[in-house]
């Protein structure tokens, strides 16, 4: 892996740290599976990049992106809540209806972002190599993100949402409006889909109505690689570890590419990504066995 | 004050399986300890859930004193109420912290608020109303709950549930998952607690012993409606034999005392 690559492989995996912290938010923190997200960055990137074109400031654009997002995540909650649809189909509800609006949004199925302004530009011509400048940037706001998130969960309204999803009658019973707690958890995890989904389309210079495919799979991968690697219970090191997992995630990625004995080309991304996200998964639980079985061991060497 | 006029809770409303709601009609004054005994299915858990506003009300009232609570949901009414749960997992978050837990519990009644759920000053609170468990857990203040044994989670819940000013405590068989040296500690600490911030208790028990052992009254329920209601005097006098035979009595007389040995428990 050359350099170049290596720096943006950094950099995609940053800004997927951001997909990583949202999918922490709704599958560990609140307990309610949300594959909005394969919608929400998308739609992230698609509003940013539309009110970008159209001459809009591009901070306020990605902030706009972001509500957007929010909003998306929001209608899941609503779905689930109010008419009691099962999480998991309400946000694939969501996820279609979605990507029609994304496409309207956009006018068209992708929009180009060579030439306009981004919130990219100021920091260019300040002496510093894009190839460098582009994954500083991107670090700053990932890593600034992550410690208000972790702050935030360490409040007493973050620790009621965190209540919500390991103990629904407890976080009733001390007073805690589960729903209230449902409604705001989706908003903030979407929310923060949507600003890596407006980051990526402004470091790339294109939002495309299909960049969304898998995002649910990465952040999950992320979120899991990262709790593999580094399991501690203080919130700082969980939202930083869902950083590292995702650059972990895209540098593997990268590295089963361009590995030549594997054999793979970028076509096979998608069995890569599976297989990866498979190992991830069945890792902790066969290490669990094997700890098991090695306790069992003793245990019966002691007795003979 | 707890006040029930014509409580009424109705289950599988409309199905075949409909069962006749009885009224309940309850006074419970302030600072009044009150077990409540009843075979399975005698409605003890319903009537206490319905108090707490777990389970909405079909008919009749229930008051606070004067503040009518029947319409307004569970959440609304834990500046009032406090409980602590049968099942030893469920008063707890397994996933968080000793001091997490608490910290939600602290926060009962005023919540939603950004700043920190923790600092000093409420580690040194934690720390102080732990160590009246002797369990050594005012020492283990960032352990994660699930690594607790389920005696010592059933400790922190009944300290959780008087972290803050509350005027009822509802207990729900809350010693009954736990070995007899342990239920005997937090019925013990819960005695203390009751005393101390004249709580007004009603206590669901299986135990006849504990029943009559504890509170100044004696509810039995059977099939959904109150059928004795001890105190004062009358109670002092009574023994498990006698509670046992006023049991046998509610239920039709002819069923064996060998079912009853569930609540024979000391």
């Amino acid at each position: 892996m050359s350099l170049f690559s290596f720096m943006g492989t950094l950099e995609i995996g940053l800004i997927f740290g951001l997909v990583a912290m949202g999918v922490y938010l709704t599958f560990r923190v609140l307990d309610f599976p949300d594959l909005t997200v394969d919608g929400s960055f998308t739609l992230g990137a698609a509003v940013t990049a539309a009110l970008i074109v159209s001459g809009i400031n591009p901070y306020l654009s990605t902030l706009a992106g972001c509500f957007a997002g929010a909003a998306a995540g929001v209608v899941t909650a609503w779905l689930n809540l109010r008419f009691n649809i099962l999480h998991l189909l309400a946000s694939i509800l969501t996820m279609t209806a979605l990507y029609t609006i994304n496409l309207r949004v956009m006018g068209k199925p992708n929009l180009a972002l060579i030439t306009d302004p981004t919130v990219l530009t100021p920091f260019e011509g300040l002496g510093l190599a894009n190839m460098y400048m582009k994954p500083l940037f991107v670090g700053v706001c990932v890593i600034t993100v992550g410690i208000l998130l972790a702050l935030f969960l360490k409040t007493q309204y973050g620790l009621a949402m965190r209540a919500v999803g390991a103990n629904k009658r407890m976080a009733q019973a001390n007073g805690i409006v589960v729903k209230e707690k449902v409604y705001a958890g989706l908003a903030l995890s979407n929310g923060l889909v949507a600003l890596a989904g407006a980051l990526f389309a402004q470091t790339n210079g294109f939002a495309d109505s299909t960049m969304g495919i898998g995002t649910i799979v990465v952040g999950l991968a992320a979120v899991i690689v990262g709790e593999t690697l580094l399991s501690s219970r203080k919130m700082l090191i969980i939202i930083f570890s869902c950083i590292v997992g995702s650059i972990l995630y895209r540098l593997a990625i990268g590295f089963a590419l361009n590995a030549d004995f594997l054999g793979f080309n970028a076509s096979d991304l998608n069995l890569i990504t599976a297989l990866l996200v498979g190992l991830a998964l069945v890792l902790p639980q066969l290490r669990k066995e094997w700890k098991a079985k090695q306790a069992a061991i003793k245990a019966n060497g002691g007795d003979a | 004050m707890i006040r029930c006029e014509q409580l009424r809770v109705t289950f599988n409303a409309g199905l075949p399986t409909e069962r006749k709601p009885w009224g309940i009609d309850l006074e419970i004054p302030q600072g009044e300890f009150v077990t409540v005994i009843g075979s399975n299915g005698a409605g003890k858990s319903t009537l206490l859930n319905a108090v707490a506003g777990d389970i909405p009300a079909s008919g009749g009232k229930i008051l606070f004193g004067d503040k009518d609570v029947t319409r307004i949901p569970a959440t609304g009414r834990t500046k009032e109420v406090a409980r602590v749960f049968q099942d030893p997992l469920a008063g707890t978050c397994a996933t968080m912290t000793v001091e997490e837990n608490m910290a939600l519990a602290y926060g009962r009644g005023s919540r939603g608020k950004l700043s920190f759920a923790l600092n000093d000053k409420l580690r040194k609170i934690f720390r102080e109303q732990l160590s009246r468990l002797n369990l050594g857990l005012e020492n283990r203040l960032d352990a994660e709950m699930g690594l607790l044994s389920g005696g010592q989670r059933q400790s922190v819940s009944l300290l959780m549930s008087a972290l803050q000013p509350s005027s009822i405590l509802l207990l729900d068989e809350h010693t009954a998952a736990l070995d007899p040296k342990t239920a005997a500690l937090i019925m013990d600490i819960s005695a203390q607690i009751i005393a101390e911030k004249q709580l007004t208790v009603m206590m669901v028990t299986h135990s006849m012993r504990q029943a009559l052992d504890f509170g100044s009254r004696t509810l039995m329920l059977h099939e959904g409606k109150i059928v004795f209601d001890l105190s004062g005097e009358d109670r002092s006098n009574y023994e498990v034999s006698d509670l046992l035979e006023l049991f046998a009595k509610a239920r039709g007389g002819d069923e064996a005392l060998d079912d009853d040995k569930l609540l024979l428990g000391s």
